[in-house]
């Protein structure tokens, strides 16, 4: 489990406390995106193509399975059609030599009157020949002359005479057209002599028989040898005559091929003939139900793509949405942490500074009381030489003491909750007084103050001394950083429940890493002696207190400008803290 | 019109002797004490007309001095000394009873100036009582 949560929590985005590089937190909310991204389409996707991937083959086995069975099934239904013809052929032949006709047509003109009749039946018969035991042709009805020719030696004669009936292989003859010879045996009524019918057929019989044959369910029909030389043409094998590699069959009953050729695969079926040297063979292309095949893939495609899309989608915008808001989150959590640090910081500089100024403030408190002391017995004696000076020194110690008296206060102002005393104030009346008491640098500096007042902005109730300091601290600053010559730009205006006051000087601007520290304690850029680092930090805290914001924007070499929101109406603190010292006082 | 007696408890020797032997220069009777008790066993010798009180001494705050000053006579009025820089002590001071308050480093016409005016409220409390 541990291991698990460990592993889950190498998807989040690493905590970027501490880093300011924004490329850097760019990247690794990039990479978490991506992360998510990654895991959610992979949990979502993979159960669909598992599920796709199964149908798919599923549905092609059914497909293939039930195509098999109806070419097997074809397959019967030719082969007993074309047993049928060999069994009608056979029979024929059968009726010439029944064993009282064998005498009968030896005559010539019987024989050639029965070719006529079998050629009326079919047209294939050629030729009719009557042979004796010792293979010699008795009788022959036909166009050529082969009275007389004996058989003996011929390797069907023994076949026929063993078995009483045989069907040759289709084969060119001397006469170079595809014949078969199909020859029936008898024996003699009065003797042990067989005599033997042979008559001799057209291939085309056999060829104009099989196109009968309904090929809608095959894309090829066709019979073969055993020996794999094709008796009928075929559509893809050659013509008859020609030898057939793949369909050389052994004797199994059914057999499938499937094989490679040209667009796809081929599946053929092929059965014996019986009483005859063939094999019946169906080929069917594209063996699978194409049309169903077609749509249910399509169909398939289209969910698939359907499903993929909608998981993207939604992965995309989920992934997306999650990354932000836990971006926001962070980000929050960030300036929490920094806010958090920095009031942390200001209050324990506080507490350090509250520390030092009491203790400041007790030797002080002695150091006026003598001089005060002195001052006063000085009154009571008379004229003597150094009087004047004594008064002046002493004035010089009361001016120092008063002095450090206000540095003290400051300090433990800082320090501690000083209580906001609210009023009505005309801030675009305040800040012009402040700029009244800092003209006379800044015309030194020759520095020029750009006012944009709203004229009708709302009074506020606010703290007059508090925003004095506030105003007071940051157009110092401004002038500071100007150094000599320059704008500085002050507006006021009302933005919703709030008084905005922007401040924009055409100093040097504030590069970004000091612009992070601006408002912490002591820090300054300030040559040492120069500034306390405590103006901006002081600034902040009172802007806080009074219940405003105040930020700052700034671009090195555009200069920087500093924004004060102050609420019209000070949120319920400020005004209990107020109401609670009007009610101490006027008790 | 009579002198007004002032009693200053600060635990600062320095602070309170010159504050006294100021005030005695403006004719103010001016005694002095460093601690919470001597106040207190002070005022039952001899009662003050005002009492400066600071805030922060080490035995006895100012405050409880303050509850022990009022318990036993709420006509004697006490000025808080603060040296905190924040006036919350001295308001709080000024709920249990003090006159005013005024913070350190004092200005001492302003403070003669609370004398006056806690001298006078003495005066008309006890006319009252």
């Amino acid at each position: 489990m541990n291991v698990f949560s460990r592993w889950l929590a190498r998807f989040l985005p690493e905590d970027q406390y501490g880093i300011d590089d924004v490329s850097g937190i760019n990247k690794r909310y990039k990479k978490f995106r991506t992360n998510l991204l990654t895991t959610m389409l992979t949990i979502s996707l993979l159960p669909a193509i598992i599920t796709a991937a199964i149908g798919y083959f599923q549905y092609r086995d059914l497909l293939q399975t039930t195509e098999r069975e109806q070419l097997l099934w074809n397959l019967e239904g030719a082969q007993k059609t074309m047993q049928a013809l060999i069994n009608e052929l056979h029979s024929s032949i059968e009726f010439i030599v029944r064993e009282d006709r064998c005498d009968e047509i030896l005559d010539q003109d019987t024989l050639d009157g029965m070719l006529i009749r079998l050629k009326l039946k079919y047209n294939g018969f050629v030729d009719l020949g009557v042979i004796d035991s010792r293979g010699i042709q008795l009788t022959y009805s036909g166009p050529y002359k082969l009275k007389g020719y004996n058989y003996r030696v011929q390797e069907w004669f023994e076949h026929v005479r063993g078995r009483g009936f045989y069907i040759s292989n289709v084969f060119l003859g001397y006469r170079n057209i595809p014949h078969f010879v199909i020859a029936v045996s008898k024996k003699r009524p009065d003797s042990e002599d067989h005599w033997v019918l042979r008559a001799t057929i057209n291939a085309d019989t056999l060829q104009e028989f099989i196109s009968t044959i309904n090929t809608k369910a095959s894309d090829d029909i066709f019979l073969v040898s055993r020996t794999g030389k094709l008796q009928t043409s075929s559509r893809y094998f050659g013509n008859a005559m020609e030898y057939c590699p793949i369909c050389e069959t052994s004797s199994h009953l059914h057999e499938i091929f499937k094989l490679e050729r040209g667009m796809g695969d081929v599946l053929q079926v092929s059965a014996p003939l019986e009483n005859t040297p063939w094999m019946l063979v169906l080929v069917k292309e594209k063996y699978i139900h194409q049309a169903a095949w077609f749509s249910f893939r399509k169909r398939l495609l289209l969910i698939f793509l359907g499903c993929s899309a909608t998981c993207l989608v939604i992965s995309y915008s989920l992934a997306n949405m999650l990354t932000n808001r836990i971006r926001e989150t962070d980000e929050k959590r960030q300036s929490l942490l920094t806010e958090a640090e920095h009031s942390n910081k200001l209050a324990s500089i506080g507490r350090l500074a509250a520390g030092v100024a009491h203790e400041i403030n007790n030797p002080l408190a002695i150091i006026d009381q003598k001089s005060g002391l002195m001052q006063d017995l000085l009154g009571l004696t008379e004229e003597f030489k150094y009087k004047e000076k004594f008064y002046t020194s002493i004035a010089g110690i009361q001016n120092s003491v008063g002095r450090c008296k206000a540095i003290t206060h400051r300090l433990l102002g800082f320090a501690r909750r000083m209580d906001v005393i609210l009023e009505e104030i005309k801030l675009n009346e305040l800040i012009q007084e402040v700029l009244n008491f800092l003209e006379k640098e800044a015309m030194y500096n020759r520095i020029r103050m750009e006012l944009g007042f709203q004229a009708d902005l709302p009074t506020i109730y606010c703290d007059r001394g508090q925003l004095q300091q506030i105003f007071l601290n940051i157009i110092n600053n401004a002038i500071d950083a100007i150094g000599k010559d320059g704008l500085i730009a002050i507006s006021t205006r009302l933005q919703g429940n709030d008084v905005l006051v922007r401040i924009k000087d055409s100093g040097p601007g504030i590069p970004p890493n000091i612009l992070q520290h601006i408002f912490d304690p002591f820090f300054t850029t300030k040559a040492p002696g120069k500034g306390t680092g405590l103006g901006l930090s002081i600034t902040y805290g009172l802007v806080k207190k009074l219940g405003g914001e105040i930020t700052v924007s700034s671009e090195v070499g555009k200069g920087a400008t500093f924004e004060i929101r102050l609420p019209v109406k000070p949120d319920k603190s400020a005004e209990r803290d107020n109401n609670e010292r009007n009610q101490s006082i006027n008790r | 019109m009579s002198e007004i007696k002032v009693l200053i408890v600060d635990d600062e020797v320095e602070f309170a002797a010159t504050l006294a032997e100021r005030l005695e220069l403006r004719d103010i009777v001016a005694e002095t004490v460093n601690n919470g008790k001597d106040a207190l066993s002070t005022i039952l010798v001899r009662p003050p007309d005002v009492v400066i009180l600071d805030l922060k001494m080490p035995d006895l705050s100012g405050l409880e001095v303050l509850h022990g000053i009022k318990a036993h006579d709420p006509s004697i009025e006490v000025i808080m000394l603060t040296g905190h820089g924040s006036t919350s002590s001295g308001i709080e001071g000024m709920e249990r009873g003090a006159f005013d308050y005024i913070m350190k480093p004092i200005d001492l016409d302003l403070l003669l100036e609370k004398i006056n005016q806690a001298y006078e409220q003495r005066i008309t409390h006890k006319e009252q009582s």
